[in-house]
């Protein structure tokens, strides 16, 4: 499988190690009133669509940038990459 | 005479080769098959359930019936197609599931006793008694099953693997792979070319048919020195292209030098990796027979490989042929074979309509329904406008039609698509993205239709590419067209031959069809008919036909099995890349490992570094007497401990201990500069994961260690954490785990020992009390770091210097310790010291262990955040009251088994009443007993209580009294001294 | 100065030099390394006049090189000067900026061919998936060699470099001299 890295372009995927869900990035407020539900949901729950995912890959044997990979899991078309810190960074602005 | 004139075989070089012990002579171009067929030998194998006498069927990897084993001893390999071996002087082969010979197979009773072993039979049969299937049928079954045999010793060729990229992958080397890659390669892009066979050409090397008038192979010769002129492309023949993956990649065997006689060392086959932008699939197309009565006997073989054995190999399985088809192309047979002196007895039509295409009699509108001749086809009979007839002859050419090869385009699940007017499969919309079928592979079945197609295709995917590629001048080739009567198989009584490799009849269909496996699915898995290592690719269709014709449905309705890699069989070895035995995987060395390799250090593997298990010294004969020995010099001398291999992580920035604190369970914030503290990292599920250290050497930088096993996945965690969870921090990350040289100097004289190599620096315990770390210089002038940290409990440091100079630096303070008592130790005696002191380690920290059960509930902050700590808190978590101990035997001389589980003395062994395990056992020179740790139902209330250790695997159980985890200066004094 | 001698990675005196055919393969014993990566607010700097490359570059300046090794982070190269502290010295020269020690960290492999690029080239194929249509002079990458994260440095059209961790110099010396080798045979 290749993935088109942000910065480096089309790679090998046997560079990355892959983590999962990208909602992960989403970690709860620790300090939310619901926090412990909330973070059962966020440790365990995970949906598992057969199509359009956005995942995490690690880019181990690279740049060790984490990307959101957006991917059809069905036909593992990949449909584009972002760094994940971005979409990270974006989500922090947001919720401020 | 089954040596015929001309052929592409080079008379010049005559190659010696045996098979089953008889020599024979072929020439170069030959393939093991047709030397065997000039040599006049028909019977080259024995099938695989009924043991009847086989011939080569075909002239290709098809191959299902001419499976030999070639070469001797370790080297030895079953089930290579005699098709595809290519001639080399000394070759030694032999045929395969026979015994004691070919000409008498004692086996060959199966077949007498077919009824029994139809489709299915291991459903219905040898059930009863029921007894019996264990003593009596299964290892009855077993040594009469399987195909050809293992040396079962270790394979000794070399193999290799490699990487290439292009534009374009050109999938076969035949008329339209030859165009696609000529079209491609003038325009400048980079172009791969692959053909399995030995030489370029596919089919074109098989007929005599022109092109521009002249024989093909000097049309092949012009392209191949314009390839060999071009940087751009890159001819591998050899070459099969075995499996289509995401994204464009290919999957390849090149085989480099399986035709050479053996040379030791050299490179057997190679496996690529190749990333092609686009590729065209010019996979030719396969012959399919007609299946009859008996219709599988040495000399009855494919019109089309008879044809190729004829005019590229110059050989012929008889002097007398017939020929069976139901289109044009097996009259080609017919004439090729007569232009070169055989014998043609009759062309046997089966459409009524048929005319003959040269001088030879043409039985029309006729049909074969049997033959004679078991170890070798004496004659056939005919039926036709209601006579039948016998005639004789050696060998029968039989052609059904021809099946475009889609396999490669259904290896991302895309169904094939049946071709009426062809009566084949052809590939669908729905194939591998980027990949294009071209020629025969995609119904272009002339010569000319061909050519155009690759040219074309090529031209599309330079186009896709916005690569301007032009059509190259094409020869003029012959564009006959191809019409096919669609018939599959002669109805009759006896047994007629589908799937030749897995010997499945017609019969076995129809059996199928009765108990209701009628899916093609059911049908092929209940009838094992495609199953074989040739994948079904001279019986699907016939298969899928006779379904048809028996549930009344036509053969699109019955569908189609799809194709998985490989195309065709892949030897393990070559997909291992390469590397076995110690470069299996790579190796990595400590600093001091070439020391302590020079001390006569016993190693072990962990993970994947070599670290010094001990050290054993002249006389001592078993490894307890040095790991004992090794432990004592701890506690009352001074030991020296390579420990490299814990992962460092330097963190450094604005943000670093605000980043830690969030990491760490404990709080990490407040760590001073010149301070360390011992960190517990949990998982965000609560559980405790990896434990270490944590030095702060600046305001701005710590140097974090990990445990050895999970220096990876901490880094790739605090990557996660640094870019995904808290981006706004300003923190950067870099491991230096290699980069340090790390030596623990443990024990009552470490201070003093390293008071000898410091440069000006005060040791003293107020100057530099237990957990404080510095950056220093060490025997005038080398920059190092120096921690004072005890994983024994003895008052110990960690010094590190850069990584080149760690020999230098072991071998100075053993000098300088000598008279001290310095003594190296590897990590059995680190092990054995920090099970003394209580110390948990990676069989404590499993990932099923919290901090709480470990004893280090107390260090979850619960005035910050970390990851895992709301998920530690929750009930499941918080309510497990198991807890670390310490263990004991009651009998002094008693074992401790790690792994064995604790249970309350007088109950009985059972799930409910298992009270928890032992983590850790080890001997413990300081006790002077075998000692543990372990996790025990509210351990820390049951502190003198005497339990039982038990170990059902083994029968044995140990009783073991419950005390606290530290065996050594529970206190922790002769860390603080 | 201390008298304490340093071993090569691959556990010598003196670095190892082997050539095979139009191949040679020298241990850069010689080469410091320090990683620099840039903190919040902080403007690139320019240490030793290098103006830092982008992704997937590297770029040479006097006995000094970078290559680009992260989001905002460099390794930089310094020829001969192994034995000192490099990193002290860099991080004179980019202050704001978190620099990291990283000479004994890897083995450097120089590779030299003799007959251009197509030994080089021929090489490359067999231990890295890397395209080489994109990989001229001045391209720097981290990717999998035989199971080992390794950066590869084209610093000129027939001279590349490949840095391991140095605990692997053993298995790293072994991948390229057998690819070498297996060349020389065909």
């Amino acid at each position: 499988m290749l993935i088109t890295h942000p910065l480096l372009g089309l790679r090998d995927a046997q560079e990355f190690t892959y983590l999962g869900d990208a909602r992960l990035i989403d970690r709860p407020a620790p300090s939310a009133p619901d926090a412990e539900a909330a973070f059962c949901d966020y440790v365990f729950l995970r949906d598992n669509p057969a199509g359009v995912h956005r995942e995490l890959w690690y880019h181990e044997h690279g740049d060790r940038s984490w990307l959101v990979v957006t991917r059809d899991t069905v036909t593992h078309e990949v449909l584009g990459a972002e760094l994940a810190r971005n979409v990270a960074l974006a989500r922090t602005r947001c919720s401020k | 005479m089954t040596r015929l004139a001309g052929g592409l075989i080079d008379r010049s070089q005559t190659l010696n080769f045996t098979f089953d012990g008889q020599r024979y002579h072929g020439h170069a171009g030959d393939t093991l098959a047709s030397a065997l067929l000039a040599n006049g030998v028909r019977l080259m194998g024995r099938s695989f359930k009924y043991h009847r006498p086989r011939g080569v069927l075909s002239a290709g990897s098809e191959e299902p019936n001419a499976l030999v084993e070639l070469r001797t001893g370790a080297r030895r390999e079953p089930n290579t197609r005699a098709t595809t071996v290519e001639l080399f002087d000394g070759l030694e082969a032999r045929s395969q599931n026979r015994w004691p010979s070919l000409g008498f197979d004692a086996l060959a009773v199966n077949d007498l006793l077919s009824p029994f072993f139809t489709a299915g039979f291991y459903y219905k049969t040898f059930m009863w008694p029921k007894a019996f299937w264990e003593k009596l049928y299964e290892p009855v079954i077993r040594r009469a099953a399987g195909l050809g045999r293992l040396s079962m010793q270790a394979d000794p060729d070399v193999y290799d693997k490699g990487f290439l990229h292009c534009d374009l992958l050109v999938i076969g080397g035949g008329a339209a792979g030859l165009a696609a890659a000529l079209t491609a390669a003038r325009s400048g892009a980079r172009v791969i070319l692959a053909d399995e066979d030995f030489r370029l050409g596919g089919r074109l090397l098989s007929e005599t048919r022109t092109l521009d008038g002249a024989q093909a192979s000097d049309w092949i010769s012009a392209l191949e020195a314009e390839f060999e002129s071009l940087p751009n492309i890159r001819v591998m023949r050899r070459t099969t292209v075995f499996g289509v993956y995401d994204h464009g990649i290919y999957g390849a065997v090149e085989s480099v030098s399986d035709h050479l006689p053996e040379v030791s060392g050299r490179v057997r086959q190679t496996l690529w990796r190749i990333t092609a932008k686009r590729a065209v699939l010019a996979a030719g197309a396969t012959e399919r027979p007609i299946a009859f009565a008996d219709n599988d006997r040495p000399g009855i073989m494919l019109a089309g490989a008879m044809r190729a054995y004829a005019n590229r190999w110059a050989a012929c399985p008889s002097e007398t042929v017939a020929v069976f088809t139901n289109n044009d192309d097996g009259h080609h047979t017919a004439r090729d074979l007569a232009a070169k002196g055989v014998q043609i007895a009759a062309v046997i039509d089966a459409r009524p309509e048929a005319k003959a295409r040269g001088d030879y009699r043409l039985i029309a509108g006729g049909m074969v329904t049997g033959s004679r001749g078991r170890l070798g086809l004496k004659s056939i009979e005919v039926q036709a406008n209601g006579r039948s007839e016998s005639i004789e002859c050696g060998a029968l050419g039989v052609s059904g039609g021809w099946n475009p090869n889609v396999h490669l385009f259904s290896h991302h699940r895309g169904r094939p698509v049946w071709n009426e007017p062809l009566q084949a499969f052809l590939p669908g919309e729905d194939g591998p993205v980027g990949l294009i079928p071209a020629g025969a592979a995609a119904g272009h079945f002339s010569t000319a239709d061909a050519l155009r197609s690759g040219a074309r295709a090529a031209q599309r995917a330079m186009d896709e590419l916005g690569i301007a590629a032009s059509l190259p001048d094409l020869p003029r080739a012959e564009e006959a067209d191809y019409t096919v009567a669609p018939v599959f198989h002669v109805p009759g009584k006896k047994r007629a031959w589908v799937d030749f490799q897995n010997d499945v009849t017609v019969k076995d269909i129809k059996l199928a069809h009765a108990e209701n496996m009628r899916p093609v699915e059911h049908l092929k898995r209940y009838t094992t008919l495609g199953m074989a290592t040739d994948q079904g690719k001279t019986s699907n269709v016939t298969g899928l036909a006779v379904m048809a014709e028996l549930t009344g449905r036509s053969i699109p309705k019955i569908g189609t099995t799809i194709f998985r890699p490989p195309y065709t069989p892949v030897t393990l070895s070559v997909l291992g890349g390469g590397d076995t035995g110690r470069h299996f995987r790579p190796r990595r060395l400590t600093p001091t490992h070439h020391w302590a390799e020079a001390q006569g250090a016993v190693f072990v593997e962990v993970g994947q570094w070599m670290r010094a298990q001990y050290f054993p010294r002249p006389g001592e004969t078993h490894w307890r007497h040095s790991v004992d020995r090794e432990a004592r010099a701890v506690r009352g001398a001074v030991g020296l401990c390579d420990v490299t291999t814990l992962g460092k992580i330097d963190v450094q920035g604005a943000d670093a201990g605000e980043f830690l604190n969030r990491l760490y369970c404990n709080m990490m914030a407040t760590l001073k500069v010149g301070r360390v503290r011992y960190g517990l990292m949990l998982r965000e599920d609560g559980f405790a994961y990896d434990d270490g250290t944590c030095a702060r050497l600046a305001e701005d930088h710590c140097v974090v260690t990990t445990t050895t096993a999970n220096a990876g996945l901490v880094y790739r965690n605090m990557e996660f954490a640094r870019q995904c969870l808290w981006p706004e921090l300003d923190v950067q990350l870099i491991s230096t785990t290699d980069a340090w040289a790390q030596i623990a100097v443990a024990g009552p004289k470490s201070r003093a020992l390293l008071a000898r190599i410091v440069d000006r620096f005060d040791l003293s315990n107020e100057a530099f009390p237990f957990m404080a770390c510095t950056e220093l210089t060490v025997c005038d002038g080398l920059r190092a770091r120096l921690f004072r940290i005890s994983f024994s409990g003895e008052l110990a440091y960690e010094i590190a210097v850069p990584a080149r100079y760690g020999h230098a630096l072991i071998e100075r303070l053993m000098e300088l310790g000598a008279d001290l008592g310095a003594t190296p130790y590897g990590t059995e005696a680190l092990g054995v010291l920090r099970i003394e002191k209580g110390h948990a380690a990676g069989p404590e920290l499993n990932g099923q262990a919290t901090a709480l059960m470990v004893g280090l509930g107390s260090m979850v902050s619960q005035k910050k955040d970390s990851v895992g700590a709301v998920m530690s808190r929750r009930e499941g978590l918080a309510g497990d009251r198991r807890r670390l101990v310490g263990l004991r035997p009651v009998d002094p001389a008693g074992n401790v088994v790690s792994g064995s589980h604790l249970f309350a003395e007088g109950a009985p062994r059972k799930f409910d009443t298992d009270q928890g395990w032992t983590t850790s056992a080890c001997y413990s020179p300081h006790v002077g007993s075998m000692i543990g740790l372990g996790f025990l139902e509210n351990g820390d209330e049951r502190l003198g209580e005497v339990i039982v250790a038990a170990n059902p695997l083994e029968g044995e159980s140990s009783r073991l009294r419950v005390v606290p985890a530290h065996f050594v200066d529970p206190e922790g004094a002769r860390l603080r001294e | 100065m201390s008298d304490l001698r340093p071993i090569t990675a691959l556990g010598a005196a003196l670095p190892r030099l082997a050539s095979f055919g139009a191949l040679e393969i020298r241990e850069n014993g010689g080469l410091a390394l320090a990683s620099m990566a840039l903190r919040r607010g902080t403007v690139e700097p320019t240490p030793f006049g290098l103006a830092l490359p982008g992704p997937g570059r590297w770029i040479a300046g006097q006995g000094v090189a970078a290559l680009w090794t992260g989001l905002d982070q460099w390794m930089i190269e310094a020829e001969g000067r192994a034995e000192l502290d490099f990193a002290a010295e860099l991080k004179q020269l980019a202050p704001g900026c978190s620099v990291t020690e990283q000479t004994d960290g890897w083995v450097a492999f120089e590779i030299v061919s003799r007959a251009g690029t197509g030994p080089i080239d021929a090489l490359l194929s067999k231990l890295v998936n890397v395209d080489l249509a994109d990989f001229g002079p001045g391209c720097a990458t981290r990717t999998g060699l035989e199971h080992m994260s390794c950066f590869v440095i084209r610093r000129s059209e027939a001279h590349i470099a490949v840095l391991g961790a140095r605990s692997s110099a053993g298995s790293l010396w072994h991948a390229l001299e057998t690819a070498a080798k297996r060349l020389e045979e065909r």
